[in-house]
């Protein structure tokens, strides 16, 4: 499960770095593309802004195939309260450009599964795939507007794993 | 330095901040596949008090830190960063007495335009394993 979960991770980091560069954040000291892993990370104790952050809240798993499949809910979470130049008038424009930046983050709706423990990483049999993305309802809080977006993640188990 | 001089009149100890190193941008290092290098940076005289108890079960006891700015400051400069903020953006958790705390939000007092306190709100850390 862990496997689907990196590699999904990965995919969209390596999209996101390709579909706006310039979102980034500084985090432990590097600066990287706009999304991180939650449970990777130091505990936050408020999102940082303008950052994808993605959560694993369930995981379900169908045994009567040949090869068990696994169904990881993720969740992405994002907020914003624009920008500085702009008094934070557009923060409904930057939530509506991070919602089409997941979108695009997430065509095609698949991607190979990697080891990622093996340097380098090692590609595996399957795919991980999933579904459409399920938009929530944006959630304002003052000048903060929040969103978050449920994805199922879907892979096959591999021997090994 | 008057705040200093009272931190310490009232019984000043030290904190330990544990910083992260910079470590290369790794797919290793985003997916918690590498354990990230510490270091720590000594902040003196702090005080530190409990807040009105509003606890609740599953909750862990939250403090006040009250810190030192001319240290912090200190620190900062040691440690080539330009400000505070980016020293506490960097830092992990607060260790006071052994035992280790998650920083919940970060407040300055200033006056004539210089800060010199920085209130740190904190929550005390769950055991880790080891």
């Amino acid at each position: 499960m862990q496997n689907a979960k990196d590699s999904f991770y990965v995919a969209l980091r390596t999209r996101l770095a390709t579909i706006n560069p310039e979102r980034t954040i500084l985090l432990r000291g590097t600066l990287r593309p706009g999304i991180l892993v939650e449970e990777a990370e130091a505990p936050f104790s408020q999102f940082p802004n303008d950052v994808f952050v993605l959560r694993w809240p369930g995981t379900a798993v169908d045994t009567d195939l040949a090869s068990t499949m696994v169904a990881e809910q993720c969740e992405v979470i994002y907020q914003t309260c624009g920008t500085q130049s702009f008094g934070g008038l557009d923060r409904g424009r930057a939530l509506s450009e991070m919602d089409e930046e997941l979108l695009a983050m997430l065509q095609p709706f698949y991607t190979q599964k990697l080891n990622y423990t093996a340097t380098p990483p090692a590609a595996m049999m399957t795919h991980v795939f999933w579904d459409d993305p399920i938009f929530a309802p944006v959630v304002t809080q003052r000048d903060r507007l929040s969103r978050s977006v449920m994805v199922l993640v879907y892979s096959y188990e591999e021997q090994g794993e | 330095m008057l705040a200093d001089a009272l931190l310490r009149s009232a019984g000043g100890a030290t904190a330990l901040l544990r910083v992260t190193g910079t470590n290369a941008d790794t797919n290793m290092s985003e997916l918690g596949l590498v354990a990230t290098t510490f270091a720590e940076v000594a902040i003196s005289p702090v005080l530190m008090r409990k807040l009105r108890p509003s606890w609740k079960e599953g909750d862990e006891s939250k403090w006040e830190l009250l810190m030192s700015a001319t240290s912090i400051e200190q620190q900062a400069n040691s440690l080539d960063l330009p400000s505070a903020q980016a020293l506490f953006a960097m830092t992990l958790a607060v260790t006071m007495a052994g035992q280790d705390y998650l920083i919940e939000s970060i407040a300055a007092n200033e006056a004539f335009g210089q800060v010199y306190l920085y209130r740190l709100l904190l929550r005390e850390a769950r055991q880790q394993s080891l």
